[in-house]
């Protein structure tokens, strides 16, 4: 104890000596450490964890597929979904809910993403309500199914956390509901909904049809479904199972469950699926980072050991045993592990919030993301580890035996061996940080390349909203309204235009309908918008043949359709499709005569090619929710708000906006993911090139300083000051240069592993890699030029005389 | 060939200046064979970087050959090292990662010689000193005195005119220093003018002068009047 004592206060000593050595190692360590527990503490509860639900990895969400197929629709119908249930001895609950929005009445209308469901969601699931109860079976009863259970969220924020609000009365879409539970606030089981009702006909109705028994519905795909597998039952069992029912149900229901199979994928697959490779791809660059701080650190301590070897020797000359020695030098890497693992966890602590705030949904959805201590475990131990293989190099070199030389003939004896580690570790370093540098550049050319795509609409001016009006609203009632709101909304003062649609481009939600040609069996499908008249115009599409929808396209009208670019190429190749029918579009859409062609639109994403797209005025086609756009000529949408309010209550006072953005700021939101992946990136990125660059630079230095004697024989026998400089900058740029062809051979390799990530620019774009290999270049350039300055400043008679 | 005038070197301490030589005058022909000789901290080894233009803070004037070092800038006398003068140090300092062959090449390296004129020239040195057998040898692989074989027949590869030797057999037992003294005075006879430190009376025999320094002033010097007050306080 004793002795460890010592160990320590002569540890601490040694680090204050050279505090400059201290501080540049602290902090390299502290950065990787600080960065990876960062990481690595999203990944551990995003991807790691088990969402909180018992037995988690137990249930299921399943889908129609394609038959034989991997991809899974998202979707499936009510009559599917209830055989499933019927027929299957693999799950033990299965349980159906579909999302929309509804209007949460009261002194401030909301409009609230509701989730009708099944009662067996909250079985399913086996989460307790906070307050109340669940919904069950008899909520499904059709005069018992005005009951509401909200999440903690809605609860919280709307409510104020009111613990007397079960059994009280709300009202939603106009109509009087019962508050019988709240949830905890870690159930998300769909990742949407606020609000849970129950569906009255044992399966959640349709929401465009919400009246209608949506039992027998085996053709309309709106259903999120999950199955809780029974005890013992594996997923290939189950998937085997489902895929045999599927099988039976597509000969029993040939017209519509033709090439209709089963899918599934675990929840956790479900809900990570999106964010998974991104976070294994920042998880492998932070391990880079910390790799390169490591390598940084063993390089300074082997610096270091030189200037040691003889006070060891000295020590093992004096009677110091091999164990002692060791301690010591333990003692002290440990020291230093030991801070930069207190400063690393200061950084992630600080680090994690900000990660989360920046993050994709997936993982701000998680709300709880602290820094992990397993994680700062590990990397603790990884940084001791490193610090004890080197620290340990000159006592283990002192201790072989060669105590004599090495008081002899100071550090010669051993500079060699040790050069070559440090070159060894230069070059992994610089090659580490190229593979980082390409990554993120590769990255960030995707972004630039996704920002330069037309997304077929002008985004500037433009104030969007959602708004819809209760499902107990007759479909003229509906479409009046909108119709009414974009008109009003034209009437106000610093508005240029303004239309409502079905579904706004990049807000996250499609629908898409079959059709056929007149005379043809043959079945096409399209993305269907309903929309307002001028709202094509308001957007900023481009018309390219015939005209848009008007005032003129009203129900009773002959049906019409616009139809755009991607939809022409498809049904249309090398024709003129104006004055052309499309028939089965819908119930009551048998036949619609195509008068106009717009721009494609980019609607899920901008990186998706855009969809054959069909557009219906409202009147002749109907849809029970929409999104308004209101293109004002002001360069700040967001200040007429209060105005577009007012004009939409002057419609209807009940009806609340939802969602109130700048069209820009809606694109943005599209890119959240990706601008997450490129940012963090390229800060590991810079960091790990600025690690690399101190790497680089301390080793030029030592190697100087190693070099001192004969660089002054040099100059004696006459080298200049530039031969010198050519020579030191030489040996720097020739380790640079090994450094980066080892990079760009791995970069070879493992940007194949991001090309999911990237767009529009290739893994191995020479371009990046040409140009990165070349920054990369310059800053090693600049790390070796200083201490090649400092070389030329070496005056060969100290340098002769110094022996 | 060498002519010092008033030449004083002197370094900044905290007290003010410490001189290492003062007032040198001294002057050195074509063909001599110099011994500089004295105590340690007299200012040889000072004197002979002075000669080898390794040193540029001394005051005074430097006549060498036809030029005025004194006026000259540090590249001009780090030309006029590379073309006349070659050096010889007690501790050989040879370099470490280069063969007998490349440190012999590395002299020329600094001087615009043609790769295969420079092949040409170690070639013949090589032979010269009979030590092409251990051209590929690394200095570790060499004794001391084969290590100073190497070193002086790096000072000659240029063909200098002037031969700097700071104390060259100071590291070797006496017959190796015997070999080394001979060969410095075969170079002698052949018309290479050598500078020489030494503490041995036996090497300064090689030569035909001897310059004796004491405390940074010339105490005697066979061709000059010695300096009065050579004892008088430094400083």
């Amino acid at each position: 104890m004793e002795t460890l004592l010592h160990d320590l206060r002569y540890g601490v000593r040694m680090l204050r000596k050279s505090p400059s050595f201290t501080a540049i190692a602290v902090l390299t360590l502290a950065l990787g450490i600080g960065s990876t527990v960062a990481i690595f503490s999203v990944v551990d509860q995003v991807l790691l964890h088990s969402l909180p639900y018992p037995d988690a990895d137990r249930i299921m969400y399943v889908s129609q597929t394609e038959r034989g197929g991997n991809e899974l629709h998202y979707a499936s119908s009510p009559a599917n979904y209830l055989d499933w249930v019927a027929q299957n001895h693999v799950f033990s609950v299965m349980a159906a809910s579909r999302g929309w929005q509804g209007n949460l009445g009261g002194d401030r209308p909301e409009r609230v993403r509701l989730s009708m469901t099944t009662a067996s969601l909250f079985p399913l699931f086996a989460v307790h309500p906070m307050l109340g109860r669940g919904l069950e079976s008899e909520d499904e009863e059709p005069s018992n199914d005005h009951v509401a259970v909200l999440s903690y969220g809605l609860w919280n924020r709307r409510f104020g956390a009111d613990p007397g609000l079960i059994n009280q009365s709300i009202t939603l879409n106009n109509e009087t509901y019962t508050v019988v539970g709240v949830m905890p606030s870690n159930f998300l089981p769909d990742g949407y909904g606020e609000l849970w009702v129950p569906s009255p006909w044992g399966v959640p109705s349709h929401p465009l049809v919400p009246s209608q028994d949506p039992r027998q519905f085996r053709d309309r795909n709106y259903l999120d479904v999950w199955g809780r597998l029974k005890p013992g039952v594996t997923q290939h069992q189950a998937e085997q199972e489902m895929s045999a029912i599927a099988r039976r149900l597509e000969k029993q229901y040939p017209d519509s469950n033709d090439g209709i199979g089963v899918g599934m994928m675990s929840l956790q697959d479900s809900v990570v699926s999106d964010i998974r490779p991104v976070l294994y791809v920042l998880l492998a660059a932070v391990a880079f980072v910390l790799l390169i701080g490591c390598t940084n650190v063993a390089n300074l301590l082997l610096a270091r050991s030189s200037g040691r070897t003889r006070e060891i020797s000295i020590r093992i000359a004096l009677g110091a045993g091999r164990r002692r020695i060791v301690s010591q030098l333990l003692t002290e890497s440990v020291l230093l592990a030991v801070a930069g693992g207190l400063l690393g966890i200061v950084i992630a602590a600080w680090a994690v919030p900000t990660l989360v705030a920046l993050g994709p949904s997936e993982i701000r959805d998680y709300g709880n993301i602290g820094v992990n201590l397993e994680a700062l475990a590990f990397a603790v131990v990884v940084s001791i580890l490193t610090g004890v293989l080197f620290g340990l190099a000159p006592a283990l070199h002192a201790s072989e035996g060669k105590v004599s030389d090495s008081l002899k003939e100071g550090e010669r004896g051993s500079t060699a061996q040790r050069g070559r580690t440090r070159t060894a570790l230069v070059v992994a370093e610089v090659a580490l940080s190229l593979i980082l540098l390409i990554g993120a550049g590769l990255t960030v050319r995707s972004f630039v390349r996704v920002l330069r795509v037309d997304p077929g609409f002008d985004a500037s001016h433009l104030l969007v909203f959602g708004v819809g009006l209760p499902p107990s609203a007759s479909a003229d009632e509906q479409d009046r309204f909108y119709r009414q709101v974009a008109e009003k909304l034209e009437t106000l003062p610093g508005v240029q235009s303004a239309g409502a649609v079905s579904r706004l481009p990049l807000s996250g939600g499609n629908s898409g309908r079959s059709f056929k040609l007149p005379g043809s069996a043959k079945d096409y499908s399209a993305d269907i918008r309903v929309e307002t008249p001028r709202y094509l115009q308001t957007m900023g599409v481009s018309l390219l043949k015939g005209r848009y929808l008007d005032e003129h396209d009203i129900a009773g009208a002959t049906p019409v359709i616009v139809v755009n670019e991607a939809f022409t190429k498809s049904v249309f190749p090398g024709e003129d499709p104006i004055g052309k029918y499309i028939t089965d579009f819908g119930p009551g859409m048998d036949k619609l005569q195509i008068v106009g062609v717009v721009g494609n639109v980019r609607h899920v994403a901008l990186e998706a090619a855009p969809r054959a797209e069909v557009y219906l005025p409202f009147g002749q086609a109907h849809w029970t929710s929409a999104f308004v756009a209101v293109r004002t000529k002001t360069s700040d949408p967001l200040a007429l708000v209060p105005a577009v309010q007012n004009a939409v209550w002057s419609v209807d006072k009940t009806v609340p906006l939802a969602g109130v953005r700048t069209m820009q700021d809606l694109i943005a939101r599209s890119l959240v993911q990706r601008k997450f992946t490129m940012t963090l990136l390229a800060i590991f990125a810079a960091l790990a090139v600025v690690l690399a660059a101190i790497g680089l630079y301390g080793a030029m230095s030592y190697s100087v300083s190693q070099r001192t004697r004969e660089i002054g024989i040099r100059m004696a026998l006459g080298a200049q000051k530039k031969d010198v400089l050519k020579m030191v900058v030489g040996q720097g740029m020739g380790l640079a240069a090994i450094g980066v062809a080892v990079g760009i051979a791995g970069s070879l390799g493992m940007m194949r592993l991001i090309s999911g990530l990237l767009f529009g620019v290739s893994a191995t774009d020479p371009v990046t890699f040409i140009l990165l290999a070349m920054v990369l270049a310059g800053v090693a350039f600049a790390a070796n030029y200083i201490p090649a300055r400092r070389a030329t400043a070496v005056d060969p008679m100290v340098a002769l005389r110094y022996e | 060939m060498i002519q010092l005038r008033n030449v004083e070197r002197s370094y900044k301490t905290g007290a003010g200046a410490t001189y290492v030589l003062r007032r040198i005058n001294l002057d050195i022909q074509a063909g001599d064979f110099v011994t500089v000789m004295g105590p340690s901290g007299a200012g040889k080894s000072t004197m002979l970087s002075i000669l080898g233009m390794l040193d540029d803070g001394w005051a005074g004037e430097y006549h060498f050959l036809d030029h005025a070092v004194h006026k000259l800038d540090r590249k001009k006398r780090a030309d006029l090292n590379r073309q006349y003068i070659g050096f010889v140090f007690q501790s050989y300092h040879l370099l470490d990662n280069l063969t007998v062959y490349e440190n012999l090449d590395v002299p020329l390296s600094y001087r615009n010689v043609s790769r295969g004129q420079r092949a040409s020239m170690v070639a013949e040195v090589l032979d010269r000193f009979q030590i092409v057998g251990k051209k590929d040898l690394y200095p570790s692989q060499l004794s001391g005195g084969q290590q100073q074989l190497v070193g002086v027949a790096r000072a000659v590869v240029g063909n200098p005119k002037l031969i700097l030797a700071d104390e060259p057999t100071g590291n070797l037992h006496s017959s190796q220093a015997k070999e080394i003294m001979e060969l410095f005075k075969k170079l002698n006879d052949q018309g290479t003018t050598i500078v020489q430190v030494t503490h041995s009376e036996a090497n300064a025999a090689y030569g035909n002068r001897t310059i004796q320094l004491f405390d940074g002033w010339i105490a005697n010097d066979p061709k000059n009047e010695p300096v009065p007050n050579t004892t008088a306080s430094i400083g």
